[in-house]
C-alpha cells in the first residue's frame, strides 16, 4: 500500500516536471537545429547540432546591443530601486507615523498598477521632455514597480532584525543614519541581494513599457522578440537562439536565490 | 550637529525620495490619464487636439459592446486560469509535501516556467503550436485530441483554452511554491490531536488543513487574479488578440485603442477602467492578507 503510493507520487512528479520543462527544452533544441530539422513535420529529437544561429543573430543581425541595453536597464533600475527604496523600507519597519499603513498601501498599488494604463501618459510625458527611445525612459518606468517591490520586501527583512542590534549600535555612539548604513544594511544584506535579483529579473523580463517607450536605438531584448516573427519564413533557429539568451541568465540567477523568491513574489507575505 | 539634524528628520529624509519618485512617475501620469479621458485627444484626427468633452468617452465606453466583450473575456480568462492553477498547484504541493524527499531539487526544476519572460513564453508556445511543424500540434493530432487540419491559434473555439492553458503552464509552479511554503509552516499540534481523536485523513484535510491555509489561498488567488487580469505579453505575441477578437483581453483592447487607433481620449477611458478594477482587487488583497502594522496574516515563519 505505502509502496504503491510512493510509486504513484514519483510518477506524478516526473510527469509534472516533463510538462513543465519540455517546452523550454524544445526551444533550446531548436536553437541548435538546421532550418530543415526545425521545420520538419514530425518532431526531431536527435539531430546533428549547428552552432551558427547564435553568431548569425547576435553578431550579423545586430542583436548583441539589445542584450547590453537589457543589462544596462536592469542593473540601473535595480541600483536605483535599492538606493531609494531601502531607506524607505527601513522607516516602515522601525518608525511609526500617521497614515503609515495608508502610505504602505499606496506602495502596493504602484507595484500592481497595470502597465497598459500608465504607459500611455508616460509615453506622452517622455515624448514631451525628449527622452523617448532612450534607455533612461525604460529605467524610470521599471523603477516605478521595482521601487515598490523593494519597499515591500525590505520592510520585512528590516523588521526581522532584532531591536537589540539597533540598541547596541546606539550604545556605540552611532547616529541613526550611521546605524542604518553601517549596521542594518550589512545585516540585511541577504535580503538586499534577493531584492536585487528580483528587481533584475522583473526588469529583464518586462515587455510592455519597453515596447512602447523604446522602438529603435534603445530596444531591449524582449522588445526585439516580436520583430523576429514574420508571417512567412520565420527563422525559428535564430528566434530560438534569442529566446534562450533572453531567458537563461535569469534562470541561473534566480535559482541561486530560490529561498527568497517566494517572499519577493508574495510581497513579503510568505517566507519560502 | 549635522548628524543630529539628519537624525531628527530621518523619516523625512528616507521617505521623501521614494515618494517624490512615485509622485513624478505614477501619480502624475495617472492624473494625466484621468484628464485625457475627459478630452477628445487623438493623434489620428488633426482637429481633435484635446478639447474637453465631459463624460462622452465614458458614455461611449458604456455602450461599446466590443469593450464589454473584452471585459467578460478577461474575466473568463482570469477565473478559469486562476481556478485551475489553484487546484493543480495545491495538488502538486500536497504530493511534494507528503511523498517527496528531494523537494528542493524538484522545485528548482519546476520553477523554470515562471522565470521565463512572458514574451518568451509566448514565443515558445507559438513555435510549439505551429500548424505545419509545431511539436505540440503534432502530438495532439497523433493522439486525436486535435483534428488533422486544425491549428489551435487560428481556431477561435480553441484559442482561449490555449492561452488559459499556457498561463496555467507558466504560473502553476508559483502556486506550488507558495502552497508548499504554507504547508511547511503549519503547526503540528492540531494534527497530532486529530490523529489521537481518530479523525480520518479527509476530515483532517477539511477541518484543519484548509482553514489554516485560508490566508495563503486568499493571497495566491488575489495575486494571480490581479496578474491574470493585466495579462498582455503572452497573448500579444501569440495571437495579437485574434483570430477576430477571440483573445482580445482588456489590456490588448486598450493597447489597440491607444496605439493602433491613436484614439487617446477614449483609450484613456479604457485604461482608467483597467486601473479601477485592479485597484479594487488590490484593496481586497490588502484587507484579506495584510492587517495590523503591515504584518501579513498569511505570514509563514518556518524556513524550508
Amino acid at each position: 500500500m505505502k509502496q504503491s503510493w510512493r510509486i504513484a507520487a514519483f510518477a506524478a512528479v516526473i510527469a509534472v516536471l516533463v510538462i513543465a520543462l519540455l517546452p523550454y527544452v524544445w526551444i533550446i533544441l531548436t536553437s541548435f537545429k538546421t532550418r530543415v530539422d526545425a521545420l520538419s513535420d514530425t518532431p526531431i529529437w536527435l539531430f546533428t547540432p549547428t552552432f551558427k544561429h547564435y553568431p548569425t543573430v547576435f553578431l550579423d543581425k545586430g542583436y548583441l546591443p539589445l542584450v547590453w541595453n537589457s543589462a544596462i536597464v536592469a542593473v540601473s533600475t535595480t541600483v536605483l530601486s535599492l538606493v531609494i527604496g531601502a531607506p524607505a523600507a527601513y522607516i516602515f519597519a522601525r518608525h511609526n507615523f500617521k497614515a503609515k499603513e495608508d502610505l504602505f498601501f499606496f506602495f502596493l498599488t504602484t507595484r500592481m498598477a497595470p502597465p497598459i494604463s500608465i504607459v500611455v501618459p508616460l509615453f506622452l510625458l517622455f515624448t514631451e521632455i525628449g527622452i523617448i527611445d532612450k534607455l533612461i525612459a525604460v529605467i524610470i518606468a521599471h523603477t516605478s514597480f521595482n521601487l515598490s517591490l523593494v519597499v515591500w520586501m525590505m520592510r520585512g527583512f528590516f523588521a526581522d532584525i532584532p531591536r537589540e542590534v539597533d540598541e547596541a549600535a546606539q550604545m556605540d555612539g552611532l547616529s541613526r543614519v550611521g546605524m542604518f548604513i553601517r549596521v542594518l544594511v550589512p545585516v540585511a544584506a541577504p535580503g538586499l541581494a534577493a531584492s536585487a535579483i528580483l528587481c533584475f529579473m522583473l526588469s529583464w523580463n518586462e515587455f510592455l513599457y519597453a515596447f512602447i517607450l523604446v522602438a529603435f536605438e534603445g530596444r531591449t531584448l524582449t522588445v526585439g522578440i516580436p520583430g523576429l516573427i514574420t508571417p512567412h519564413g520565420t527563422l525559428w533557429g535564430q528566434v530560438a537562439a534569442v529566446a534562450v539568451i533572453a531567458t537563461l541568465p535569469i534562470i541561473v540567477f534566480t535559482t541561486l536565490v530560490q529561498r527568497h523568491l517566494v517572499r519577493g513574489l508574495t510581497f513579503g507575505a510568505v517566507k519560502g | 550637529m549635522r548628524g543630529a539634524f539628519m537624525d531628527r528628520y530621518i523619516s523625512v529624509w528616507f521617505l521623501t525620495p521614494a515618494l517624490l519618485f512615485l509622485l513624478f512617475i505614477l501619480v502624475g501620469p495617472f492624473g494625466f490619464m484621468v484628464w485625457t479621458s475627459f478630452t477628445d485627444l487623438s493623434f489620428a484626427l488633426p482637429d481633435r487636439d484635446g478639447n474637453l468633452v465631459g463624460f462622452d468617452n465614458f458614455r461611449r465606453l458604456m455602450r461599446d459592446t466590443l469593450f464589454w466583450d473584452s471585459f467578460s473575456l478577461t474575466m473568463r480568462f482570469m477565473f478559469l486560469a486562476v481556478f485551475a492553477e489553484l487546484l493543480l498547484g495545491f495538488a502538486i504541493a500536497q504530493v511534494l509535501f507528503h511523498h517527496v524527499r528531494q523537494r528542493r531539487f524538484v522545485l528548482t526544476l519546476l520553477m523554470v516556467p515562471m522565470m521565463l519572460a512572458p514574451i518568451a513564453v509566448g514565443l515558445i508556445w507559438k513555435l510549439l503550436l505551429q500548424g505545419d511543424f509545431g511539436m505540440v500540434t503534432y502530438y495532439l493530432r497523433k493522439v486525436g485530441i486535435l483534428g488533422d487540419q486544425e491549428v489551435i491559434l487560428s481556431n477561435s473555439d480553441l484559442v482561449l483554452a490555449a492561452i488559459i492553458g499556457i498561463d496555467i503552464w507558466q504560473w502553476t509552479p508559483f502556486v506550488v511554491l507558495v502552497m508548499l511554503a504554507g504547508l511547511m509552516s503549519l503547526p503540528r499540534e492540531p494534527y497530532e490531536a486529530a490523529v489521537m481523536d481518530g479523525a480520518r485523513p479527509l476530515q483532517i484535510f477539511r477541518d484543519i488543513t484548509l482553514p489554516l491555509l485560508r490566508p495563503i489561498i486568499a493571497l495566491v488567488v488575489l495575486l494571480r487574479g490581479i496578474d491574470a487580469f493585466k495579462e498582455f505579453d503572452k497573448v500579444f505575441l501569440l495571437t495579437g488578440g485574434g483570430p477576430g477578437s477571440a483573445t482580445e483581453l482588456l489590456s490588448i483592447y486598450t493597447y489597440r485603442m491607444n496605439f493602433r487607433n491613436w484614439d487617446l481620449g477614449y483609450g484613456a477611458a479604457c485604461a482608467f477602467m483597467v486601473y479601477f478594477v485592479v485597484l479594487i482587487m488590490c484593496s481586497i488583497f490588502y484587507k484579506a492578507v495584510y492587517w495590523n502594522e503591515g504584518r501579513p496574516t498569511a505570514r509563514t515563519d518556518r524556513p524550508t
